[in-house]
């Protein structure tokens, strides 16, 4: 169970809304993340397990396996999030142009977020026929889908969470309805040392992709021994690995099967993990 | 939106069949990088319709960005076929700008890296939308069974569109068209240089056949 109330210790899946108003059973409002097992582990924390354990030697076209080193600096670009936002632009400007006008980075999109199961039924309609003129430079040779518009979306972190969690850490503790550490088991203060910090009064929900660690050292996922089969690290891994992961600026891994599923597609990216779409040629129609 | 997604959706699907008869079937040119597909695509090109052709490079990502030639009118035994080759950035499931760093100054070789990144997904996108039919080329000097070949001709298959499967690069020494054919034994193989010009007759005869 990802988290657990680390008053009564009573554990809720990750994603769920229960804690959302406190501990049902006990009324306390603070909660501390346990990784669950790789094998039936969440998106978020077995996300950063597999990352952890960095031997899955054949999963990226052979080279290798992602440096754990630099997992630090992933940013993921999420595609469970979906452009509410759209205006022409055409395919040729500089993305650095495109990605200026991005104002996105502090909208939300996972209460609108499709899932991938609801991606697999997007339609396969055909886009119509690219209507720019053929540049004289390339012979004839038309940029592909040149003319189109971009929705533009910046996942930020808490856009890469369940909503619960992203909503759970907007949630802030009166510091009065913390319990004090001696109320607590040794084994539970230990987890939470932060509430000694006056300044700490906010819940803080299990952040594997955080890139700096919290000061009190929790730890959300750590390599065990009980390593799973490869099968089922790649099975996971292909769940959650959402199209386009950036290890650093200019080393990416792409999850071919989430690029091809998806029904609008990644056209321009930034390294800071922002990046422009390219919006379903339907809404495209409606603007041309 | 929903509704009018639907509703457009439906218009465009309409519209798909009206002209599907007069359309030219679009052929996209897939595979790993480097595999020579723009070579092959500039080949087709000049051989049909004379024109000059796209940048070719033995650094990989040279095509970033999805490109086609129109009405590419092929002939073939009395048959013709008229097509539209679209020429996609290789697909790969890693791009690491280190590879380019030999090349080129590491700023650049970054921003080839992300624009390869984006040719993939731009790639992908056009697998699903938009190609009629598949030419899969390979250099047959590389071992021919990856992930990424195994997913790409696993995703054609799926939506059973038909594919040939291209042996490139036959003029090399380390050249096996017989491992390619073993690998995927399912598909007809047809072996090539684009480079040197070597069997087209048998890719020509090939495309009108399948694509025709």
């Amino acid at each position: 169970m990802p988290h657990e109330c680390t008053n009564c210790g009573r554990t809720f899946p990750d994603g769920s809304k229960e804690m959302l108003s406190g501990c049902p059973d006990c009324g306390g409002n603070r909660f501390q993340f346990t990784p669950a097992t790789p094998s039936g582990a969440d998106r978020s924390d077995s996300r950063s397990e597999i990352a952890d354990k960095g031997g899955e030697p054949d999963r990226f076209d052979g080279s290798g396996s992602p440096d754990p080193s630099s997992e630090t600096g992933t940013d993921w670009v999420s595609a469970d999030q979906k452009a509410n936002s759209e205006f022409d632009r055409p395919r040729t400007e500089p993305s650095s142009d495109r990605l200026e006008k991005s104002d996105v980075s502090d909208r939300a999109w996972p209460e609108t977020a499709r899932r991938p199961e609801d991606r697999a039924e997007a339609k396969r309609s055909r886009p119509e026929t690219d209507p720019s003129p053929p540049s004289a430079s390339e012979q004839d040779w038309t940029e592909a889908n040149s003319n189109g518009t971009a929705g533009e979306e910046s996942p930020t972190l808490a856009e890469t969470e369940e909503s619960a969690q992203a909503d759970a850490r907007s949630e802030v503790v009166p510091r009065d309805e913390l319990p004090t550490a001696s109320d607590r088991p040794p084994a539970e203060r230990r987890q939470s040392d932060s509430d000694d910090d006056p300044e700490d009064g906010t819940e803080e929900p299990p952040d594997p992709d955080s890139e700096a660690a919290p000061e009190n050292g929790r730890v959300v996922s750590e390599p065990t021994g009980d390593q799973p089969s490869i099968e089922d690290l790649r099975a996971e891994l292909n769940e959650q690995f959402e199209s386009i992961k950036i290890l650093n600026p200019g080393q990416y891994e792409l999850n071919l099967m989430e690029l091809y599923n998806r029904e609008e597609y990644i056209i321009s990216l930034q390294e800071d993990g922002r990046y422009v779409i390219d919006v379903p040629d339907s809404w495209r129609d409606g603007d041309e | 939106m929903g509704l009018f997604t639907e509703l457009k959706d439906s218009i465009s699907r309409a519209t798909d069949r009206l002209f599907s008869e007069q359309e030219p079937k679009r052929i996209g040119i897939y595979g790993p990088p480097n595999a020579g597909k723009t070579t092959l695509a500039n080949r087709i090109a000049r051989d049909w319709t004379g024109d000059a052709i796209g940048t070719e490079s033995h650094i990989p990502h040279e095509t970033r960005r999805a490109r086609r030639k129109e009405n590419v009118e092929i002939e073939r035994n009395g048959k013709t076929v008229t097509i539209d080759i679209v020429d996609t950035p290789g697909v790969t499931t890693k791009v690491d700008y280190e590879e380019f760093t030999d090349e080129m100054e590491e700023d650049d070789a970054i921003r080839r890296s992300r624009e390869a990144t984006e040719g993939v997904a731009e790639a992908m996108h056009w697998l699903r939308e938009d190609v009629d039919g598949v030419i899969y080329v390979l250099d047959s000097a590389e071992d021919p069974i990856t992930q990424v070949n195994t997913m790409l001709i696993g995703i054609i298959e799926s939506r059973d569109l038909p594919v040939l499967i291209f042996a490139n690069k036959i003029d090399l020494d380390d050249s096996s068209v017989k491992r390619i054919e073993d690998a995927f034994p399912q598909h007809k193989t047809v072996p090539l240089s684009a480079k040197e010009g070597e069997n087209m007759d048998e890719v020509y005869a090939n495309i009108a056949e399948y694509f025709g």
